[in-house]
C-alpha cells in the first residue's frame, strides 16, 4: 500500500551571525547551511497494517508524514501510496487519505462540528448513505452527537480530537495518518480514541500510520513500530521483537514473610528494599526467573512474587543512547 | 466548476458565521465608512481652499475616489483574507489545504470573508451617484458598459497585486507589512489624480506597479478628460488588458510559491 | 531603569529581524514623501495665497509630516500589542511580570519608535533635504522647542493608544473601531494637512482636541509658523494634555487591573 524508497529531505537553514552589530549585518547578507531532516529512509507498509513512528523531537517524524501526505516534496527518493505519488498527484492522493494533526484542527473554527462535516461531505463527494452510516458510527463510538452542534472554538481538546478523527474518516480513506493524536489528552479520552482507531483498522481495513511520543499508544495499538532518530530509521520491526532483543533485564519483586535477608545471587543486582519487599534486577539471558525463585523459596519464606517486564520506554531510550554514542549503529 | 461550487459553499458558511454577531457587523461597517469619510474629508478640505486640484473639481475627485472604492470593495470583501496568509504559514495551518482534494487557493480564500468591505461598497455607490448627478454626466450605453468593465478590471488589478504580495510570504515571512505599505502607497495614488506627479513617477505607476489603471485612467474616459493624456490617450482604454496580464502573473507567482513551500517547508 | 532599556532593546532587535519588509517600507516612504511634495507644489502654483505660508515652509511641513508618521505610528501603538496578546491568550504573562505594565508598554513602544526614527525618519529627511527642499529649522529657539514639542507629542500619542489598549483588556472589541480611530486621529493631528487650512468650524473643534499635539504643533513650530508667544502657548497646551492623558492612562490601568484581579481576566 505504502512504498517508501530512499526518502530524503534536505533544508537550507540560515546561520545567524553573532557579535557586534550582528543585527545590522544580518540586514545585508546571510549565510546558510544544509540540514538533513530525513536521511534515506525506506519501508513498506501493507494494506491494513497499523504502524507506529516514534522518535525524539526533531527526529524527522513530522517531516516524513508531510512527505507522505503531499505537503512536502522529497529532495530525493520515492513515495507511493497505492500507486499514487502524493506530491505529483495531490488531489488524487487527497481522496484516499485522511489526516489528523494533533495540535492543529482542520475544522472551521467558528462553525458547529456538523457544519464542518457536511462541508467535507461535499468536498469529498461522499454519498448520502455513506455519510449517514459514518455519522452513525461516529455517534456510537465517539459520542459525536453530544457536541456536534457546538462551534469548534468551544470544544475541549478531547472533543476536538474526536471531531477531527471523524472529519478524517468521513470519506472512508484507505490510509489514515495520525500526527501526535493523543498529545495533551487525559487517560480516558486516550483509551477511547485508541479503541476507535483499533476498530477502524480492524473492521474497515484502514491502514494506519501514527507518530507519537507516547509509548503506550504504540504498545496498545501497533504491532509494528519504526524508530526514527536524526532522520534515519533506527529500528523497523514488531514491538515484541524489540522487547525480546533489547529487553534483557527483568525485575523480580519478592515479599518476604520476615525481614529481608542478605542475598547474593549471580547475575542479579539488588535494586532496592522497602520494608519486607526486595527488588532484584536480573539478566534473563544469563539466569532464568524460575532458578531464582526456586533458590528463594528453598531458603526463605516468601509471601508474594511479581516479575516486571521492562518498559518499552526504557528500551527505546537505551536504543537512543546506543545510537548517540555510536551514530553508525542501528539495525 | 466543482471548485466554484465548493467555493460558494465555503463563503455561504462564512457569511452564516458572521451574521451571528449583528452588532459587530454594524460597527464594523461604520468603522470603514468613517475611514473613507475622513479620506474624503482630506480631499474636501483641500478643494474647499483651492477650488480644484490641478483642474479636478470636488466632484471629479469624488468620482475618482468612488470608482476606486467600487473595485476595492470587491477585493475587501472577498480577498481581504490574503493578508492572513503569513499567519497560516507561520502557524502551520496552511498545511491542511494540501490534504484536501480542492484547489489550495480556493480553500484558503473561501475560509473567510471580510464583511467590513461592505462599507467601502456603500461609499463607492453613494459617491459615484452624487458625482454623476453633480457632474451632469450622461453616459451612453457604451460608457455604462465601460464603467462596469472598469470597476471589474480595477478590482482585478488590486486583487492581483495583493495576491502577489501574499505570495511573498512563501519567500519571506512578515509580508503583511508589504500589504500595509502597498495600501498606503495605493491610497495616496488612488486618491489624487496622478497628473500632479512628475513624469518619472507616472511611468512607474503605469508600467511597473500599474495602480494608475485601477481608477485614474478609466476615469479619464468616464469624465471626458482624455485630452490630458494627449498622444498617450490609448492608455485610458487598456485597463482590462492590464488586469488580465496582472492576473496571469499573479497565478504564476502563486504556483511557483506553492512549489517553494512544498520544497522548503517552514 | 535597566529593565526599561532591555525591553526597548528587545523591541529594537525584533524589528531588525525582517529584512525585506524593512527595505520595502523605507522605499515606499520615499514615494509617499514625493507624492506629498508634488501635491503642495501644484496647490502652490494654483493659489499661493491660500496656503498662508511660503512654498518651502509648506513642503517642509509635508515632508516632516510624512517622515514623522513613519516613526510615530498611531496604528502600531501599545493597543496593537495588547490586542494580539489577548488574542493569543498570553496577556497574562504581561500582567504577571514584576514590572509596571504602563512603563513596560512605554518602554516597548519607545524602542520601536526609536528604531523607526533612526532608520526611517532621519534618512527620509536627509533625502528630502537633498532633493526636495526640506529646510532646517529657522532658528535655535524653534529647533529646541520642536524637539521638546515632538517628545510631548509622542507621549500624547502613546497615551491615547495606551488607553485604547486598556479598553481592549476590559474586553471592548477595539478591532471594529480601529480604522475609524486611526483615521480620525490622523485627521485632527494635522499630519497631512495643517489645521490652518481647515474650514473655520472644523478648525475650532480641532484646536481644542489633544490630537493636534502629535503633529500639528511640533511641525508648525519647526517651520516657524508660530510666533514666540504662540510657541509657548501651544507647548503649554501640549504639556497639560500630556499630563492629563498620562494620568488618565494610569487611572484606567489601575481600574482595569483591579477588575481583572477580581474577575480573573
Amino acid at each position: 500500500m505504502i512504498c517508501v524508497e530512499h526518502l530524503t529531505k534536505e533544508y537550507k537553514r540560515f546561520v545567524h551571525k553573532n557579535g557586534a552589530f550582528s543585527s545590522f549585518r544580518n540586514l545585508f547578507n546571510r549565510e546558510f547551511e544544509i540540514v538533513k531532516a530525513v536521511d534515506d529512509i525506506s519501508f513498506d507498509i501493507n494494506n491494513g497494517e497499523m504502524v507506529g513512528f516514534i522518535g525524539p523531537n526533531g527526529a524527522g517524524k513530522s517531516t516524513s508524514i508531510k512527505m507522505l501526505t503531499g505537503i512536502l516534496t522529497p529532495t530525493y527518493g520515492k513515495v507511493v501510496i497505492d500507486s499514487i505519488n502524493p506530491h505529483k498527484e495531490r488531489k488524487l492522493n487527497a481522496k484516499q487519505i485522511g489526516v489528523v494533526f494533533g495540535q492543529k484542527t482542520q475544522l472551521w473554527w467558528d462553525l458547529p462540528v456538523i457544519e464542518s462535516l457536511r462541508l467535507l461531505r461535499d468536498i469529498y463527494k461522499v454519498s448520502d448513505i455513506r455519510f449517514k452510516n459514518n455519522m452513525l458510527l461516529f455517534n456510537d463510538m465517539l459520542e459525536l452527537y453530544k457536541f456536534q452542534d457546538t462551534p469548534v472554538r468551544q470544544l475541549s481538546l478531547g472533543q476536538r480530537m474526536r471531531a477531527d478523527l471523524a472529519a478524517a474518516l468521513l470519506h472512508d480513506p484507505k490510509v489514515l495518518f495520525l500526527d501526535e493524536p493523543t498529545i495533551g489528552l487525559d487517560v480516558i479520552t486516550k483509551e477511547r480514541l485508541r479503541q476507535f482507531i483499533k476498530e477502524i483498522n480492524a473492521n474497515n481495513n484502514v491502514t494506519v500510520l501514527l507518530t507519537t511520543h507516547d509509548m503506550s499508544d504504540i504498545e496498545k495499538l501497533c504491532s509494528r513500530m519504526i524508530i526514527i532518530n536524526y532522520g534515519r530509521i533506527v529500528y523497523d520491526g514488531s514491538v515484541e521483537q524489540i522487547r525480546m532483543q533489547y529487553g534483557k533485564s527483568r525485575i523480580l519483586c519478592i515479599e518476604f514473610e520476615d525481614n529481608v535477608p542478605n542475598i547474593k545471587i549471580p547475575y542479579c543486582t539488588l535494586l532496592k528494599s522497602e520494608g519486607k519487599k526486595l527488588w532484584i534486577e536480573f539478566d534473563k539471558n544469563e539466569i532464568s526467573s524460575s532458578k531464582i525463585i526456586t533458590q528463594m523459596t528453598e531458603n526463605y519464606q516468601i509471601t508474594d512474587l511479581t516479575i516486571q517486564e521492562p518498559e518499552i520506554e526504557e528500551i527505546v531510550r537505551s536504543i537512543f543512547q546506543d545510537i548517540n554514542t555510536n551514530p553508525n549503529g542501528g539495525m | 466548476m466543482d471548485t466554484l461550487k465548493i467555493y460558494f459553499r465555503l463563503i455561504i458558511l462564512s457569511i452564516k458565521c458572521r451574521t451571528q454577531y449583528r452588532a459587530d457587523f454594524i460597527t464594523g461597517i461604520l468603522n470603514i465608512i468613517t475611514l473613507n469619510a475622513v479620506q474624503l474629508g482630506f480631499i474636501g478640505i483641500l478643494v474647499n481652499r483651492f477650488t480644484n486640484i490641478n483642474k479636478w473639481t470636488i466632484w471629479d475627485m469624488l468620482f475618482l475616489y468612488s470608482l476606486w472604492m467600487l473595485g476595492h470593495s470587491i477585493f475587501a470583501i472577498f480577498f481581504w483574507h490574503l493578508l492572513d496568509m503569513e499567519n497560516y504559514i507561520v502557524q502551520g495551518t496552511f498545511d491542511q489545504f494540501f490534504i484536501k482534494p480542492v484547489n489550495i487557493f480556493v480553500q484558503f480564500i473561501g475560509r473567510e470573508l471580510q464583511y467590513m468591505g461592505i462599507g467601502d461598497l456603500l461609499i463607492g455607490v453613494v459617491g459615484i451617484s452624487i458625482a454623476y448627478v453633480n457632474l451632469k454626466l450622461d453616459w451612453s450605453i457604451l460608457k455604462w458598459a465601460f464603467f462596469i468593465v472598469s470597476v471589474v478590471s480595477g478590482s482585478i488589478i488590486e486583487i492581483a497585486l495583493m495576491w502577489i504580495c501574499a505570495s511573498i510570504s512563501f519567500w519571506m515571512l512578515r509580508s503583511s507589512t508589504t500589504f500595509a505599505i502597498i495600501s498606503q502607497l495605493d491610497s495616496m495614488i488612488q486618491k489624487y489624480p496622478i497628473d500632479i506627479f512628475g513624469t518619472g513617477f507616472r511611468v512607474f505607476i503605469t508600467a511597473f506597479i500599474p495602480v494608475a489603471f485601477i481608477n485614474y485612467y478609466p476615469s479619464l474616459i468616464l469624465l471626458n478628460k482624455t485630452n490630458i493624456l494627449d498622444k498617450w490617450s490609448f492608455l485610458a482604454y487598456i485597463s482590462p488588458i492590464v488586469s488580465i496580464i496582472l492576473l496571469i502573473v499573479a497565478t504564476k507567482i502563486w504556483t511557483i510559491g506553492l512549489k517553494l513551500y512544498s520544497s522548503s517547508g517552514n | 531603569m535597566k529593565i526599561f532599556w532591555s525591553f526597548s532593546r528587545q523591541a529594537f532587535y525584533n524589528m531588525v529581524m525582517y529584512r525585506f519588509d524593512f527595505w520595502v517600507r523605507r522605499i515606499v516612504l520615499l514615494f509617499v514623501m514625493y507624492g506629498v511634495y508634488c501635491l503642495w507644489n501644484i496647490l502652490y502654483t494654483q493659489n499661493a495665497k491660500e496656503l498662508e505660508v511660503n512654498l518651502n515652509q509648506i513642503i517642509t511641513y509635508g515632508i516632516l509630516g510624512v517622515a514623522l508618521q513613519a516613526s510615530l505610528i498611531t496604528a502600531m501603538g501599545p493597543q496593537r500589542y495588547i490586542a494580539s496578546q489577548i488574542r493569543m491568550g498570553s496577556i497574562d504573562t504581561d500582567l504577571v511580570k514584576p514590572i509596571d505594565f504602563h512603563l513596560h508598554m512605554l518602554a516597548r513602544n519607545f524602542g520601536e519608535t526609536a528604531f523607526r526614527f533612526i532608520t526611517a525618519t532621519i534618512p527620509t529627511l536627509i533625502i528630502g533635504f537633498i532633493f526636495l527642499g526640506f529646510e532646517l529649522p529657522c532658528d535655535l529657539f524653534n529647533g529646541f522647542a520642536f524637539a521638546f514639542s515632538i517628545a510631548l507629542g509622542y507621549l500624547i500619542q502613546f497615551s491615547l493608544n495606551f488607553i485604547l489598549g486598556i479598553l481592549a483588556i476590559v474586553s471592548v472589541d477595539i478591532k471594529n473601531i480601529s480604522w475609524a480611530y486611526i483615521s480620525l486621529v490622523s485627521f485632527f493631528s494635522g499630519d497631512m494637512i495643517p489645521l490652518w487650512l481647515f474650514p473655520t468650524a472644523l478648525r475650532s473643534i480641532a484646536e481644542i482636541m489633544p490630537f493636534k499635539c502629535i503633529f500639528y504643533i511640533p511641525i508648525s513650530i519647526y517651520i516657524g509658523n508660530f510666533s514666540r508667544i504662540m510657541v509657548i502657548k501651544e507647548v503649554l497646551f501640549q504639556l497639560i494634555w500630556c499630563i492629563v492623558l498620562l494620568l488618565l492612562g494610569r487611572i484606567f490601568w489601575i481600574c482595569a487591573y483591579s477588575r481583572i484581579k477580581i474577575q480573573g481576566g
